[in-house]
């Protein structure tokens, strides 16, 4: 269904061949994945290879006696072991540059106190992985436990344990790690004004990336050249290039950063990892490759996570629908200790507003530190978690005012008579068919027939939403992707580039650029493995900026590339280079395509012959491209364009729900996006669609469960319920109304994380169509449903708001005034080990 | 230790080998194929799956004492007959004769016919999960030869994909299943 983009203006119209940009090219990337030959971090071994295993910590929060690793020496096979106490003033600590701190509160290894369950002790390397195990079961750990602090409201009491004992913040001592806020226009005179203002207690799950390929490195370091080699499965070179070279203190051109295969990472390998510091500092001290792969429950358990959210929400509605205020006060958890989490609750409000351009904005944040792991950027940055609380207002106050929640969002999506339109938020919106896509969901999932003759236990739920493509952080003053391209001698073209595909179709895509661009075959575009040694300087795959960013700093390398061309050709055939064009691997005189030189003799001509090039020609064939978004920093009221272009999302769910069982169905879904030019139709497709999975299962099933002690219940794939086959809906309405964006060049709008931003609102309104309930908690576990239904039942209301219901509930102004939830016991948040989805799952 | 043998793909292995050798391990240590994927070690994830005389199993879940002597194939074992695809791309006179497309895509007699499918239809992204998908759909197909949309769903229930969100997985199976039948000619074109 998805519709062909209109064709844009490429670098150099190629006159013949078919243009690729725009057409669903089978991938390059796929042979090798299909047939077993591709590499990803655990297939890595080199010769003398050791491994080395990671003891993690038992428990959540604890001050550290001692670690004595000397029992685990003595365990045959083990080579050496590492605790933090000897690390002390030797190792740097990381953290700094992502979160804008003086000095970084990353460490490989606890050493005065244990923050989070999972945080590493000590790390042991043998000849063989069972060895390691063995010594790091022989390792003697000696741990006074402390009182965990699991919830993030709980942590922001004057009483509660303190997290981060030895980091003075701005905020003085406490668990607030840093606080944001916006204040665009006036929220309270929108609030006097407003017919209706409806207000909400929303809270949001902790939810795991869980790419299967698990976090894991190799390091080998060369004891004569001092080289560091590192092998990692990361989605940015440079990040870990730089802050490993800044831990370990030693040039950046000692250590190299190669990328494998890399099996998805959705956020989750978004920075450097303590594991990574501690496989290299194994090979330096040993002079030998050291493999280091986390097993699952340390994923789980010391990786990172989608950070949790309090939302005390209000917004303000006109009589006619439009929404005039929006009032938030934020308890984001960012976990023990997390390099990305304060930017999330940044950029997923500033963001999470859209798509519309609501005049009067007021946030308040918290972002506070509790005993349980890392938060960090997962699909949707933020975004997933504002959209589910203003969504469902929009919904509430559209009931309070009698009106139908498709109307209301579609006049308040924004659709300004001219682009660019800035709106109060501050975003720049360079173009959007974000309407168009509300009126095609609703009419894709049936809205007005099916709600005109409603089904008991089923109901209809819409959600919109506009992500990001690209972003300036406002700790990381960039926005910059690189590419570098050879013409090769043989008329075949090699694309270097540090932003890693792990999923993204980066070798297709890119290709698809290259070939329209310069008029070469596909086939004969290669994309360069990612390697700090070679590839030029990017920050990586992340915040949906591939297609935008990274594929436009392609373009304009291309078109370098074809100007250079040009010039050759222009010079030996006695033209200019204005009456030339480029296709099916030749340069030619227009109108003349059949004609023409090969790029091989063209690219030869520049190595081999440089005495026929034109006068001042530099030789050989490479060109290097870095685009730099033309984005804002976050201005002090929180306002700023943070992304190049805005992608639109529009979602309807259908759902029922088992009164007997209180599972939640997702019985059809349509989803409508704007994604700007699509490169690669397909591609595309398969991002939505992973997309919605992954926001199907933060409405639905994925969280990580705690105990009070801040144990971790459920880090396995056994009782952590991932989305599985026979959940999902056929996702077959889907389409694409392209709005291409005026400021990408090739007008590409990002396409990873749309998918995922309205799932959880869109599911959540259909299931208050179905049931009168409506969650403010995630994830909608059949076990909460059925509390509440029978909560319902038994006041014998119409409507319900659970677990939170909060009908006195005017506004929070400080903890002290937070309302307190009057529904039943708020919550059963205890985790269900019994219930099983399906009999047939885990077969 | 223990000396365990095994044929994996048509190669008979024999190895001293530590009695907690995993079957998985074996295969991508000692055997070499390491197509066969550790997601989680706990048969839930479903990366691992291979066919063990005949049966489709996850192999991180068992020992390889267990099978001593079993007949493996992993997912190397699909398109034994596949040759890498030889490009002529350096030379002039060849080079005007390549349509665009001809040589990324795969040649479809050399891979199985779930492969060519999954390549088709986009049913792989990361590309981490896909040969346990392609060992679990195999075995479904070959036991279902007409299968259903819902059954196919079914069948990976025990394989979690993190990118696709299932559906050209499943678009790619029925596809398969259509050629595996002899109802489709091989699509000719991606």
């Amino acid at each position: 269904m998805t519709e062909a983009p209109p064709r844009t203006a490429g670098p150099g119209p190629a006159a013949t061949g078919p243009r690729l940009v725009g057409t669903s090219v089978p991938r390059k990337e796929d042979l090798a994945l299909l047939t077993g030959t591709a590499r990803f971090i655990d297939d890595i071994r080199l010769p003398g290879m050791v491994h080395a295993t990671i003891l993690r910590s038992t428990v959540a929060h604890a001050r550290v006696r001692s670690i004595d690793t000397a029992p685990a020496r003595a365990v045959p096979g083990v080579l050496d072991v590492l605790a933090g106490a000897e690390l002390v003033g030797k190792v740097k600590p990381w953290g700094d540059l992502m979160q804008d701190l003086l000095v970084g509160d990353h460490f490989p290894f606890a050493t005065d106190k244990v923050l989070y369950e999972g945080q590493e002790l000590a790390a042991v390397v043998a000849g063989t992985r069972y060895q390691a195990l063995d010594g790091c079961e022989a390792v003697a750990v000696d741990l006074e436990e402390l009182p965990a602090v699991v919830d993030p409201e709980q942590a922001l009491r004057p009483d509660a344990p303190l997290v981060q004992e030895r980091i003075v913040y701005e905020f003085g001592e406490g668990n607030v790690f840093d606080r944001y806020r916006v204040r665009v226009g006036d929220f309270a005179a929108a609030e006097r004004d407003a017919a209706v203002v409806v207000r909400q207690r929303f809270t949001t799950n902790k939810q795991a990336g869980a790419a299967l390929d698990p976090h894991g490195c190799v390091a080998s370091h060369d004891p004569f050249t001092g080289v560091l080699t590192l092998w990692s499965s990361t989605q940015s070179v440079y990040m870990v290039r730089d802050v490993l070279a800044d831990v370990l203190q030693i040039p950046r051109t000692k250590v190299r950063v190669m990328v494998p295969e890399v099996g998805a990472g959705f956020g989750s390998k978004a920075q450097m990892f303590g594991h990574e510091v501690i496989a290299a500092l194994f090979s330096m001290r040993l002079g030998r490759p050291v493999k280091l792969v986390l097993r699952r429950d340390e994923i789980f358990r010391a990786g990172t996570t989608r950070n949790s959210q309090v939302r005390y929400a209000e917004l303000a509605m006109a009589a006619d629908g439009e929404i005039t205020g929006y009032r938030d006060y934020v308890v984001h958890n960012t976990g023990a200790m997390s390099v990305w989490g304060n930017q999330v609750v940044h950029i997923g409000t500033n963001v999470g507003m859209l798509p519309y351009p609501i005049p009067n904005v007021h946030v308040d944040s918290d972002i506070v530190h509790t005993t349980t792991a890392p938060g960090g950027p997962l699909r949707g940055f933020g975004i997933p978690q504002t959209v589910w609380a203003k969504e469902q207002l929009v919904d509430m106050a559209a009931r309070e005012l009698g009106l139908d929640p498709l109307a209301v969002r579609e006049r308040n999506v924004v659709d300004p008579a001219t682009f660019p339109y800035r709106t109060p938020m501050g975003q720049v919106i360079d173009s959007t068919s974000i309407k168009q896509c509300l009126t095609a969901c609703a009419e894709a999932i049936d809205w007005a027939a099916k709600r005109a003759a409603p089904v008991p236990h089923e109901g209809l739920g819409l959600a919109v939403s506009m992500k990001y493509t690209s972003c300036r952080h406002p700790s990381l003053d960039t926005d910059l992707s690189a590419v570098r391209l050879r013409l090769e001698t043989d008329g075949t073209v090699t694309i270097y580039s540090s932003d890693v595909s792990h999923g993204q179709s980066h070798a297709t895509m890119l290709s698809q650029i290259v070939a329209d661009g310069l008029g070469v075959g596909i086939e004969k575009v290669t994309l360069a493995p990612p390697d700090s040694m070679t590839a030029p300087f990017g920050l990586g795959t992340y915040a949906s900026r591939g297609a935008a960013v990274l594929g436009t700093a392609c373009r304009l390398a291309t078109e370098r590339l074809r100007d250079k061309v040009l010039a050759i050709a222009a010079h030996v055939l006695e033209v200019g280079p204005g009456d030339l064009d480029t296709g099916n691997d030749r340069v030619f005189v227009k109108g003349l395509p059949d004609s023409g030189i090969y790029l091989e003799i063209l690219a030869a001509t520049a190595a081999y012959r440089t005495h026929q090039l034109p006068p001042d020609f530099e030789p050989t064939l490479e060109t290097v491209a870095t685009y730099d978004t033309p984005t804002e920093r976050e201005a002090s009221d929180g306002s700023g364009n943070l992304s190049v272009t805005y992608s639109g999302a529009a979602h309807a769910a259908h759902v029922r729900v088992d009164p007997e069982t209180g599972r939640v169905t997702v019985v059809d879904y349509a989803m409508v996006h704007d994604t700007g030019t699509v490169i690669n139709p397909l591609v595309v497709e398969g991002q939505h669609q992973g997309g919605f999975l992954m926001g199907m299962g933060m409405a639905l099933s994925e969280d990580y469960v705690y105990d009070e002690n801040g144990h971790q219940l459920n880090a396995s794939f056994k009782d952590y319920l991932a989305v599985t086959a026979p959940e999902v809906p056929e996702l077959t309405r889907m389409s694409e109304i392209p709005a291409p964006s005026t400021t990408i060049p090739g007008g590409q709008k990002g396409a990873g994380e749309s998918g995922t931003g309205p799932v959880p609102a869109a599911i959540g309104n259909a299931v208050l169509d179905a049931t009168g309930i409506r969650f403010t908690a995630l994830p909608i576990t059949p076990q909460r449903m059925l509390t509440a239904l029978r909560e319902k039942e038994r006041r014998g209301v119409e409507t319900l708001r659970y677990p939170d219901d909060m009908p006195d509930f005017t506004g929070p102004r400080c903890p002290d005034e937070w309302p307190s939830p009057t529904a039943a016991e708020a919550d059963d948040f205890d985790f269900d080990f019994d219930f099983d989805l399906d009999p047939e799952e885990g077969a | 230790m223990q000396q365990v043998t095994l044929t994996v793909n048509g190669r008979e292995v024999t190895a001293e080998i530590d009695e907690r050798t995993l079957l998985l391990e074996f295969v991508r240590e000692v055997a070499g194929f390491t197509g066969a994927h550790n997601g989680c070690l706990e048969a839930r994830c479903g990366c691992c799956a291979i066919e063990v005389d005949g049966e489709i199993t996850k192999s991180c879940n068992v020992l390889a004492v267990q099978v001593d002597g079993a007949e493996v194939t992993t997912v190397e074992g699909l398109a034994p007959q596949r040759l890498a695809p030889v490009e002529h791309v350096t030379t002039q006179s060849l080079a005007g004769m390549y349509a665009p497309l001809e040589a990324v895509r795969t040649r479809a007699e050399d891979l199985h016919p779930l492969q060519e499918a999954f390549h088709r239809c986009h049913a792989l992204q990361c590309g981490f999960c896909t040969p346990g998908m392609l060992m679990v759909l195999k075995g479904h197909l070959e036991e279902n030869p007409e299968p259903t949309r819902d059954g196919v769903r079914h069948a990976i229930a025990g394989n979690l994909c993190r990118c696709t969100g299932y559906q050209h997985i499943v678009d790619a199976a029925m596809e398969a299943a259509e050629v595996m039948r002899g109802d489709a000619p091989v699509p000719a074109d991606g």
